[in-house]
């Protein structure tokens, strides 16, 4: 059971910083090839609302990791920008925490991530405005409610046990697929050991045919997500606002 | 032996012989048991909470790449991909990742339906009783050379099931076809390597051991033939070996979403990759030394630049790194195939890698092949519209394809329908094909189905894929190669099988001696169970670079047709060509343009200046077979002389999410083939009209912060 | 053509100034109880229309927006906020006028306020019910609202008190039950007077509020003390609200929010979209109900209108400083969106922002005769709120467009929050417009207590005004 310690809350970056268990994200942008695998994987993983053409188009999509990209120069000499997959930064001391009246996201202590706690959002909206990376979605519409969407009492079946369906009003993100993280951990509490470097992975870093995502500990220097950031020219985005990102992302190779 | 065992006794096997050997994936009990139930009503072997898992292939695409499906109470959760086959190694792409969104796909053909031909579906259902005497009274009444099979690009069991059985009965074999090979050019690769290295064999591109990848056009990492496999040469090419991380440059007129990864990305006039492949070669003779290929020696460096409107430095330095690079290697495929010098074009690039590659080698072939059996391409599948047309075929069978939206309408395949007696559908979704059927007997979705696939390419191993059931079907389907075995059985056709699960097991048979496969099994038994629990068997094959007959390639000019501009089709990223009626692979942006559920029209921005246009203004392309209507995406990174339409969506029917969305660019085909007989759409050229109507796109991305609209910025 | 009117300078000061126009305490009450009385059928087809468009927007509207989701509203990614959280600041920023002009005028011994205090506290409690409906307008699960009041619970849950939402709330509930009071206290003696004068129901409702009120030396010595203390005591809260409001934004992490001008800046832009109501209210009500021309002159109007000057001129000033500050920070995103605010297709509403709160009260309020003069203040207290909320309006949805991810930023489009809008201003109307009937809108006691202070004394040849000390 999750509680909350105020300390942990945003503004306690050294607190956040020397804590123990955090996950992390490294992800190569090198090798991204903007295929979009990793969005349905998330959308298949957590039961990820569709919101249909005019919504999407007004930027109610839903997605919680989403593949940006850029351009440079004009034609002949345009260049695509890397692909940029942005997805909840699961910042240390993230912005979207303090501002939320009913506590209804905040820093989990034992996998060090930001958890949004969906029954107890009450839909201020105020931590998806405070978020430097603008990857919260808002539940605009009960888009998972059958009574609305015809085609969810059927695609329903597909829906994740592990994952709460969401209703109209409240917040959601990335979670760091923290269903999977729980049952890796289970599992290896019930087998007496720690949970291996690689032993489970998210929707989106399993998914991807390029390998670009890596997840892991980012805590334990042996990992495969600490060798990556240690190799140096990983950049945490928007860090000049202290937020302590816990997703690297690889730049090099041009 | 197998014909004795019935489907239950062997599930009990191989139920056995799973929890014995209880390796990686499918260690939970046979498939045929799990039921759908109320999660607080569950069948005695499921444990709350507890997940089973069952390996399949994906039937997305056709590159047979292997899936593991989470179920949960006999609901399908997630697929992820199966680490042990050699095509993906547990990798998946988007369109395999919601093949579950067509599972529980709120409109597919939940029963044998008398169709009629009717505009809509018809509901008229029927039972399965019925629907196979309908087959049977078909296979009875006409003759054996009045029949048709057509059937998907995969080359799976029940392709084998048709052969056999057309075979048997002494009708002409079954057709394969789907859209995605008709873009791929499947004939244009195998004839070149013919012509080449006389061997009709599919190309494999072995990016992952290469240091610097051209492309002429190819979009592997999108749709090309085996995505996901290239998606993983790809990276391991950009992890590169010594930690120097491998180069890619891609030629096309227009920026795909692999050329939007490249290093340099060079656009060239549309039908001139052969001319510059060729220059190229020279030019990397040149730098390395030693004789000079005959195939490049008679090409001019200057002339193939300018023809081709490529800078002559870019040229230089692509040259300069491909000779310096220890593995180079060139990829030809997209559009390039796709003009009436295809084939040409396409040797051009391989007398490239014959002459410098060490990565580049001919695939394997399937097991139990002897030779690349492609799909039909389009002018063979013209022939057999004509033969539709001409009334010599009473009875087709469709299977796995959509030939009303997946063929240019320019060949005519509705009409000639029409001249055909009876039509039987065995759609999973009311597509348009199905519609136009007079019966549509439902056939499993691939996720409840037992089967096995060929993979044709992708890695250095010959792989047969197989699927099994993960679920209990979801609607009152039945598998087709059933329907056709029991048919065949009530209309008096001697054949050896009791039901599908016994014809695959009569296939697999011949692998159970083989040595030196994925795993080894002493009888058919057990070669099935760990079949299944592996999700297929392949065997190490040595790749082997081909050698070329050293002669002269020329590139001719590619023929256009009359018009303004070059257009260029692309089949979507992200929908593939049957990706339409699955509502997140819809709301999934497409990689270049971020655009979701619709169809849109790359224009450059420059051209649309002159043309007047803007952003989302919908403008009507018109060509010589027939025009389309759509919104306009100024892209910055397209030929001011090409626009370009993506290929997927325009359906009229095939489900509520499918239906009245978009257009499809295959109306503007023509009918002109190349020298292999694909269909040169990349000669197409139309013109553009505006309509005054605006309709605007759905886009993921910021207009306001991508391309600087309303900030004074705009290009 | 004055001069020939007033040859005789007192009775020039007496139609000037209501303190210098006495009038006996009876008559005074039977004016104010007869312009509560006289209502005319207009009134009532006004009345129903703005229940109906109420009813509609309040009721209909806001019970569709809570059953199908706040999609019905123009909000989305990156455009969180939209107009539900414009209009609440503009309410909230209405609100201040009325203990503006009651507790900080009566502080300073500002004379001239006496005959319009009630009127402006009226605002304020109305105004910030307004507020509250569009606060709660704003959320998505607006039936689970009570989860943000701190209240003792089974599982010790608190709200967040670091969130400045939760400030907000604090403040805002604060500011509406001490804005309440104080609108109640100078009441009381109206109330006694009403219910000495009336019949029937209205005398119970009467009764009930004036609390046994009966003008003895020792009621009135006590009310003064109450009201002395409220009248210091709620200039902090309203100072407070106003600021602790700009820091829902100005605590956020966003380019153009965080600025530390914002506490002072929404104050006075508070003010300014105050006394523009204020002004109009007075010259609604002066030119509709029966009486109102005795109590409610040019001079007030002047008054007023001299405060409004000076308050776009610190409203320019602190807009000014805060662009400037902005700007002058070089930070790209800042850049961007000062950029966006002004070359971005909603331009127009910035320069409208800036004609409206500056350029137009600068070129009229200077003019005394133009200050005078009550259709023309009207016009101007109207543009000044159109340009005060505007200025919300480009602080929130424009503003919010651009932030540090540009591949999210897009323009907002309102949708369900305008009828919603149009219902609360009609809410708004209406409660005032019954409370016209209910409620003295006159304090006549406070008017004559101000006519008793007030006299004219001659130093010569001159004739000026005197007023004495009461307590």
């Amino acid at each position: 059971m999750t509680t909350i310690d105020l300390n942990m809350v945003g503004a306690k970056g050294a607190l956040v910083e020397a804590a123990e268990g955090k996950w992390g994200m490294v992800i190569d942008q090198d090798l991204c090839t903007g295929c979009q695998a990793c969005v349905t994987a998330c959308a298949m993983e957590n039961n990820i609302a569709f919101v249909g053409e005019e919504d999407a188009g007004y930027g109610r999509s839903m997605h919680w990791i989403r593949i940006e990209r850029f351009w440079e120069g004009h034609y002949p000499h345009v260049k695509m920008t890397h692909y940029q997959p942005m997805l909840c930064q699961q910042c240390g001391k993230a912005p979207c925490e303090p501002v939320c009246p009913a506590f209804a996201t905040v820093h989990s202590q034992s996998e060090q991530v930001n958890v949004q706690v969906y029954n107890r959002c009450v839909g201020t909206r105020y931590c998806g405005n405070n978020c430097p990376y603008q990857v919260r979605s808002f539940n605009w519409f009960d888009y998972n409610d059958e009574r609305i969407n015809k085609a969810i009492a059927t695609l329903k079946h597909q829906f994740n046990p592990d994952v709460t369906v969401r209703r109209r009003g409240i917040m959601e993100k990335c979670s760091f697929c923290i269903q999977r993280i729980h049952k890796a951990q289970d599992k290896a509490k019930s087998e007496g050991r720690e949970v291996a470097d690689g032993e489970f992975t998210t929707a989106c870093a399993q998914a991807c045919p390029a390998d670009a995502i890596v997840f892991g500990r980012v805590d334990n220097p042996e990992s495969l997500v600490s060798q990556l950031m240690a190799e140096g020219h990983g950049v945490q985005h928007l860090s000049e606002l202290g937020t302590l990102p816990r997703v690297t992302y690889l730049v090099g190779g041009q | 032996m197998t014909q004795k065992i019935s489907r239950r006794d062997f599930l009990k096997l191989a139920g056995v012989g799973a929890a014995t050997t209880a390796v990686l994936t499918g260690c939970g009990p046979a498939a045929k048991f799990v039921t759908r139930q109320p999660y607080l009503k569950m069948p005695e072997y499921t444990y709350n909470g507890e997940s089973t898992y069952y390996a399949t292939t994906c039937r997305e695409c056709a590159a047979a790449c292997g899936l593991v499906v989470r179920t949960m109470q006999g609901r399908a959760i997630k697929v992820e991909g199966n680490k042990a086959n050699p095509v993906n190694l547990g990798k998946t792409c988007a369109r395999g990742q919601t093949t579950l969104q067509g599972l529980y796909n709120p409109d597919r053909v939940t029963a044998p339906t008398k169709q009629g031909r009717a505009k809509d579906l018809s509901g008229s259902a029927m039972n399965w009783d019925d629907a196979v005497a309908t087959v049977s009274d078909i296979l009875k009444k006409y003759k054996a050379s009045e029949i048709a099979f057509l059937m998907g690009t995969a080359p799976d069991h029940l392709f084998d099931l048709a052969t056999d059985l057309t075979g048997a009965m002494g009708a002409s074999a079954p057709v394969r076809y789907g859209a995605l090979s008709m873009f791929e050019g499947r004939a244009t690769l195998a004839q070149a390597a013919q012509e080449m290295f006389g061997q009709p064999a599919l190309p494999f591109f072995d990016l992952a051991s290469a240091d610097v990848v051209v492309s002429f056009g190819a979009n592997f990492l999108e749709t090309w033939v085996s995505p996901v496999a290239y998606t993983r040469g790809y990276s391991k090419l950009r992890k590169g070996h010594d930690r120097r991380r491998g180069l890619f440059f891609q030629f096309e007129a227009r920026m795909s979403q692999t050329g939007s990864v490249a290093d340099e990305w060079i656009a060239l006039r549309p039908g001139t990759e052969g001319l510059v492949a060729l220059a190229l070669g020279k030019l990397v003779a040149e730098a390395r030394g030693g004789s000079m290929p005959k195939a490049f020696a008679s090409v001019n460096v200057n002339e193939a630049a300018e023809k081709a409107g490529v800078e002559l430095e870019a040229l230089h330095v692509i040259a300069e790194e491909f000779a310096k690079a220890n593995a180079p290697l060139a990829i030809v495929g997209g559009p390039a195939l796709a003009h009436s010098n295809g084939v040409e074009t396409t040797k051009a690039v391989y007398a490239l890698n014959a002459a410098f590659s060490s990565s580049f080698f001919l695939s394997p072939l399937a097991p139990g092949e002897d030779v690349y059996h492609r799909p039909a391409s389009a002018q063979e599948m013209s022939e057999f519209v004509k033969k539709l047309e001409s009334g010599a075929v009473k009875a087709l069978f469709i299977h796995g394809v959509n030939p009303a939206f997946e063929l240019p309408k320019s060949l005519g395949f509705e009409a000639a329908l029409k001249n055909v007696e009876t039509v039987i559908s065995f759609a999973t979704f009311p597509d348009e094909t199905a519609l136009l059927s007079d019966y549509i007997f439902p056939d499993h979705h691939a996720l409840e189905s037992f089967g096995y696939q060929r993979a044709y390419t992708g890695a250095n191993a010959s792989v047969l894929s197989g699927l099994q059931p993960a679920v209990t079907p979801f609607v009152d389907t039945k598998a087709t190669a059933d329907v056709l075995l029991a048919a065949a059985a009530q209309a008096g056709f001697p054949f050896p099988y009791a039901d599908e699960f016994a014809f695959i097991q009569g296939k697999l048979q011949q692998f159970v001696p083989i040595a030196g496969g994925s795993f080894a099994a002493p009888e058919i038994n057990a070669f099935t169970a760990f079949f299944q629990q592996f999700g297929g068997w392949w065997k190490q094959a040595d790749l082997v670079a081909p050698t070329a007959s050293n002669g002269a390639v020329n590139a001719p000019e590619a023929e256009f047709e009359e018009g303004e501009f070059f257009l260029i089709p692309f089949v979507s990223p992200t929908l593939g060509e049957a990706g339409a009626n699955k509502p997140w692979l819809q709301e999934t942006a497409d990689p270049t343009t971020t655009v979701m559920w619709n169809t849109w029209v790359e224009i450059n921005p420059e051209t649309a200046h002159e043309l007047g246009v803007e952003n989302d203004d919908v403008v009507k392309i018109v060509s010589a077979a027939g025009e389309v209507e759509a919104s306009v995406y100024l892209y910055p990174a397209i030929r001011p002389d090409v626009i370009a339409i993506p290929f997927g969506q325009g359906h009229t029917a095939y489900g509520q999410f499918a239906a009245g969305r978009g257009v499809n660019p295959a109306d503007l085909f023509g009918a002109k083939f190349n020298a292999a007989g694909d269909l040169a759409y990349a000669g197409v050229k139309v013109r553009v009209e505006k309509t005054g109507k605006k309709q605007y796109l759905s886009r993921l991305e910021s207009k306001i912060g991508v391309y600087g609209e309303g900030l004074g910025e705009e290009h | 053509m004055s001069d020939k009117k007033h040859h005789n300078p007192e009775e020039h000061f007496r139609e000037q100034h209501l303190m210098l126009d006495p009038m006996p305490r009876g008559q005074m009450n039977d004016m104010v109880m007869e312009s509560m009385h006289t209502t005319s059928w207009k009134f009532w087809v006004v009345a129903a229309i703005l229940a109906v468009i109420s009813f509609i927007g309040l009721g209909v509207d806001w019970y569709r927006l809570i059953m199908e989701g706040q999609g019905l509203a123009g909000v989305m990614r990156p455009d969180y906020w939209g107009i539900f959280l414009v209009n609440t600041v503009f309410w909230i920023g209405i609100s201040h006028a009325g203990t503006f002009i009651s507790a900080i005028l009566r502080v300073f011994k500002a004379e001239f306020r006496r005959p319009f205090t009630r009127a402006a506290e009226l605002m304020t409690t109305f105004g910030l019910v307004q507020a509250g409906f569009s606060i709660f307008m704003h959320m998505g699960r607006v039936w689970l609202s009570y989860w943000l009041m701190p209240y003792p619970n089974q599982r010790q849950l608190w709200p967040n008190f670091h969130s400045p939402l939760s400030w907000d709330l604090l403040a805002i509930t604060t500011y509406l039950l001490s804005s309440t009071m104080y609108l109640f206290l100078p009441l009381i003696p109206d109330m006694a007077m009403a219910r000495d004068r009336s019949t029937g129901w209205r005398k119970t409702f009467y009764k009930v509020l004036a609390l046994g009120f009966r003008g003895t030396e020792g009621e009135w010595a006590h009310l003064r003390t109450a009201m002395n203390i409220f009248a210091f005591a709620i200039i902090p809260v309203m100072f407070s609200v106003h600021t602790i409001v700009s820091w829902d934004f100005a605590m956020a992490t966003r380019p153009g929010w965080s600025s530390t001008i914002f506490g002072p800046y929404f104050v006075i832009g508070a003010l300014h979209s105050g006394m523009g109501a204020v002004v109009m209210v007075l010259a609604v009500v002066r030119g509709t109900m029966k009486h109102m021309k005795y109590f409610i002159r040019p001079e007030h109007f002047e008054g007023i209108a001299r405060l409004m000057l000076i308050i776009s001129m610190a409203w320019a000033y602190f807009f000014f400083n805060d662009y400037i500050v902005q700007w002058y920070g070089g930070d790209k995103w800042t850049k961007t969106l000062l950029h966006w605010h002004e070359a971005g297709p909603m331009g127009w509403m910035w320069f409208a922002m800036l004609i409206f709160n500056i350029a137009i009260p600068w070129s009229i309020l200077w003019n005394k005769k133009w200050r005078s003069t009550p259709w023309l203040l009207f016009i101007v207290g109207l543009l000044i709120n159109v340009g005060m909320w505007f200025e919300r309006y480009i602080i929130v949805p424009i503003s919010v467009t651009i932030n540090r991810m540009p591949f999210t930023w897009r323009l907002y489009q309102p949708g369900i929050e305008v009828p919603m809008g149009i219902g609360t201003v009609a809410f708004f109307i209406l409660l005032y417009m019954l409370a016209s009937r209910l409620v003295p809108l006159i304090p006549v006691w406070e008017v004559q207590e101000g006519q008793m202070a007030h006299s004219l004394t001659k130093f010569g040849r001159e004739t000026v005004m005197t007023v004495s000390e009461l307590e």
